[in-house]
């Protein structure tokens, strides 16, 4: 672990609404929020960055009442206070605009607004007129404008989230959270929401906004905590730091590079053209990336979650339906085959979802071992399963990666996380793959584990096999890589080779700053 | 694993429980009436009855298997049971020929009309995305409709003062076993049973079926040929169910009787049996055997003691409601359940 890059003490001069004090969160023995404090004074808008699984959400959520801590408090006006539910938090003066919005579509702006604090006399009747006035003043306080009589559902999606912040205000609250409240605007609407959080702030209230957007964070907010493995790396005002640093600090800096051998051959084993993926909602794409991957290559793919990299892979592996564009892989055109054929021409898949994609919990290990490689013939003799072929191959799996399991029946939901990662990488590479993807191959798992990964994956390269590296973790891509390919926006933003690897210089990337630096393609 | 054995054992404990509470007063009476119901009679009549009526529910829970175990939620058991039923009554009334062969084309026009059934419910998610489970099970009104129809008018038998449907040839019954009630069908659905345990155990489709029920996304992953399978599982599922009306058109009634295949809940007697054998095909005919023995144990507690038969369908119910609630009461502080 790397200690946090600057103790910075937030300013003083500003008396804290609120303020964690060393709270830890862990679920089944894996540390969500490790040790945070913070304080959170009125009239400033603090951003939370991280990646994905770095811990903000949760923190948040136990800020608010949803997830009880295991440890530390919660203090609001100097008190400390234990939230039994958001109930409480809300009364204490607190709110959250999550992402999905908790709105009622069939009702009204109004209507929506008042739930939850509609002051019903005892007969169980709203005063609406004077509701109304109050919530006309509110919005005229803050310049807000709403057709409060309009159903919600009518009402586009910037408009349901400005009715979420209202609510939130007319519930009195002092402290507004927002769950990466961009993620579903467009640029213009992104402009008047920061507006909004302004206004917010310069009323006195204390704006949260969780978010991976780094350019965000530099735009609107006033001071950034930066998690990662749920653990604070770096507060800071954010006029005192820039966004390479902001990228390092939720990436790792330490990276020490072991050495690596290049044995990079000729043969070009993944051809990509210009591909592009459409996702159902239309948010989340992959926009014409051109990309060559060579036998004995390993090609590093870094990126801020959500720029593309999960629907690139998804369209590589056959889960998601090619747009536009063409695949290779060995010379043969695979732009519109089934995972199973695109297996069975050797491709490898190591899935970042471990517990649904990558495994079937519920199953025992052969059960797990097996999978897609079910028709092989020492497997399988006329659509009969060869048990003895398979037990014993589940057994040469388990000695040859050292995995901790009584038998091949044992049920894989009993085995630890590090064993679990250890049956995907195990029955993937069993087969002499031409091509291995891998997902954040390493996430969650102890050192040893990690390490003996990274080895099996080098080990796979050697033989000549291509191996996409696609992690959130730059020291894992430093260390194996050959290339580093930085996604932005669904685009490749430059690819490094491997005396260019900086973490300054791909943060820059992932950031969305153009470098001219890209060899290849 | 463990809590869900606990599970299991605590549902069937609690019905046990419930049912003598209801019966202190003359318990040890009525529990003889029960499994003299169940298991006795002259020349354990009663038994073969069980027998008979258990190679209906066990052939229905062995369909729900087929579809559950590889995670489709297809509860339209009812409706591809009763066509199936309607059809193999109407070859067999209908359709000239030896009876032999009458019934072997009854038999595979029973499938074949049962797999047509699930398929298109099949057809309904995957191309108007309703979901299976909505629309397997509303489609077993249309298919119940159907036959009160058929058999209502233009296909009634007019001298008879109820809507059924004539009787097929004697020549094309399944012939019953020397001296009992019990009819050839429990061989064909312990055919059904073994075929579905092997395949499930032993073959590469099996062992896809229900890798995919434990996580569609892995099975997807692994490639899995997907959609194949799972048209390939409704097919089964629904030909099986059509088989169970063969069975109980020509092994049983000899005729089709306007809701002999939906009064009795056996489509969702076969849907609790599997779920009380918590999907593991071996205790499948297990549970299925027990819960014919509930319904006909029944009958003879209301022969013999008055008790209405509907009582058994109460206690099936309390073993649903065990089932579900139990797992919220076995929920430890802290922990998680599955």
């Amino acid at each position: 672990m790397t200690e946090p890059v600057t103790a910075h003490s937030p300013d003083n001069d500003k008396a804290a609404l609120c303020r964690l004090v060393g709270v830890s969160k862990s679920f089944g023995g894996v540390h969500a929020v490790r040790d945070v404090s913070l304080d959170i004074p009125g009239g400033e808008i603090l951003a939370i960055v991280g990646e994905n699984g770095a811990g903000k959400t949760t923190l948040m959520n136990a800020l608010f009442g949803l997830l009880p801590p295991d440890s530390g408090r919660i203090e609001v006006d100097g008190k400390p206070r234990k939230f039994r539910s958001a109930r409480d938090a809300i009364s204490a003066g607190l709110g959250m605009v999550h992402q999905h919005f908790m709105l009622f579509p069939e009702l009204t702006v109004l209507e929506n607004i008042l739930v939850g604090a509609e002051k019903a006399n005892p007969l169980g009747m709203i005063d609406f007129p004077t509701r109304r006035d109050e919530v006309e003043t509110l919005l005229g306080q803050f310049g807000f404008s709403l057709p409060l009589d309009a159903r919600v559902s009518t009402l586009p999606v910037h408009a349901r989230q400005q009715v979420e912040i209202t609510k939130m205000l007319f519930r009195r609250a002092r402290i507004i959270i927002l769950d990466e409240p961009t993620a579903v605007l467009t640029p213009a609407e992104i402009d008047g929401l920061f507006d909004m959080l302004r206004r917010l702030r310069d009323s006195g209230r204390a704006v949260i906004i969780i978010t991976h957007k780094l350019d965000e964070v530099m735009r609107v907010s006033d001071r950034v905590m930066i998690m990662r493995n749920g653990e604070k790396m770096l507060e800071t005002a954010t006029r005192d730091t820039t966004r390479d640093s902001i990228a390092a600090a939720m990436m790792g800096r330490e990276i020490a590079s072991p050495p690596k051998i290049d044995c990079r051959q000729d043969a070009p084993v993944l051809e990509i053209e210009n591909l592009h993926v459409t996702r159902e909602t239309g948010l989340s794409t992959v926009r014409g990336i051109d990309l060559t991957i060579r036998a004995g290559e390993i090609l590093g793919i870094a990126g801020v979650a959500g720029n593309g990299q999960k629907p690139f892979v998804e369209a590589l592996v056959g889960l998601t339906p090619v747009a536009q564009g063409r695949l290779a892989l060995a010379g043969q055109d695979i732009t519109h085959a089934s995972v199973g054929t695109r297996r069975a021409m050797g491709l490898a898949y190591m899935a970042e979802d471990r517990m649904q994609t990558g495994l079937a919990t519920d199953g025992m290990l052969w059960e797990n071992t097996l999978a897609g490689r079910e028709t092989r013939p020492e497997f399988a003799r006329r659509g009969w399963l060869q048990k003895r072929n398979i037990r014993d191959d589940a057994r040469s799996i388990i000695k040859e990666y050292d995995i901790v399991a009584t038998s091949p029946a044992q049920r894989v939901k009993d085995l630890s996380g590090g064993n679990k990662q250890k049956i995907i990488v195990g029955r993937e590479l069993s087969g002499n793959p031409q091509l291995v993807i891998a997902e954040n191959p390493s996430w969650g798992v102890d050192i040893g584990a990690m390490a003996f990964i990274h080895g099996r994956l080098l080990d796979a390269a050697k033989r000549g096999a291509a191996v996409l590296l696609v992690s959130s973790d730059l020291e894992e891509l430093f260390a194996l890589s050959d290339r580093v390919g930085v996604f932005y926006n669904g685009k490749l933003n430059g690819i490094f080779g491997r005396d260019e690897l900086d973490v300054y210089r791909i943060g820059a990337a992932m950031a969305g700053q153009t470098s001219g630096e890209t060899d290849d393609a | 694993m463990p809590d869900r054995k606990r599970l299991t054992m605590l549902a069937l404990l609690g019905v046990i429980l419930v049912a003598i509470l209801f019966l202190i007063p003359s318990a040890p009476d009525l529990i003889g009436a029960f499994f003299d119901g169940a298991f006795g009679g002259r020349r354990n009549f009663n038994f073969f009855s069980t027998l008979s009526r258990s190679s209906l529910i066990v052939g229905m829970a062995l369909s729900v298997l087929l579809s559950f175990r590889a995670g489709l939620i297809n509860i339209g058991g009812e409706g591809q049971l009763v066509l199936g039923g309607l059809v193999s009554a109407l070859v067999g009334i209908y359709m000239p020929g030896p009876p032999l062969l009458v019934g072997v084309l009854a038999l595979l026009a029973a499938m074949l009309t049962g797999a047509i059934w699930a398929l298109l419910a099949g057809l309904l998610e995957r191309g108007f995305s309703i979901p299976l489970l909505v629309g397997s099970l509303l489609l077993n009104y249309p298919a119940s409709f159907i036959a009160s129809y058929l058999v209502s008018h233009p296909l009634r038998d007019i001298n008879s003062g109820i809507a059924q449907s004539h009787r097929i040839p004697r020549a094309t019954y399944l012939p019953r076993f020397e001296g009992t009630i019990l009819d050839y069908g429990i061989i064909l659905t312990a055919i059904v049973a073994v075929v579905v345990i092997i395949a499930e155990r032993t073959t590469v489709f099996g062992y896809r079926a229900r890798t995919q029920g434990y996580s569609a996304s892995f099975a997807q992953a692994s490639g899995f040929p997907e959609r194949r399978m799972y048209f390939q599982i409704l097919a089964g599922s629904g030909a099986i169910a059509g088989l169970v009306g063969y069975i109980a058109v020509f092994g049983i009634a000899h005729r089709y009787v306007d809701g002999m295949l939906v009064l009795p809940l056996y489509a969702w007697t076969g849907v609790v049996a599997v779920l009380l054998a918590r999907i593991n095909p071996l205790w499948v005919p297990v549970a299925g055997f027990l819960f014919a023995a509930l319904q006909t144990g029944a009958a003879g507690l209301e022969r013999s003691a008055g008790i209405p038969r509907e009582m058994a369908q109460v206690v099936q119910g309390l073993i649903i409601l065990f089932l579900a609630g139990g797992r919220h009461f076995l929920k430890r502080p802290g922990g998680t359940t599955e």
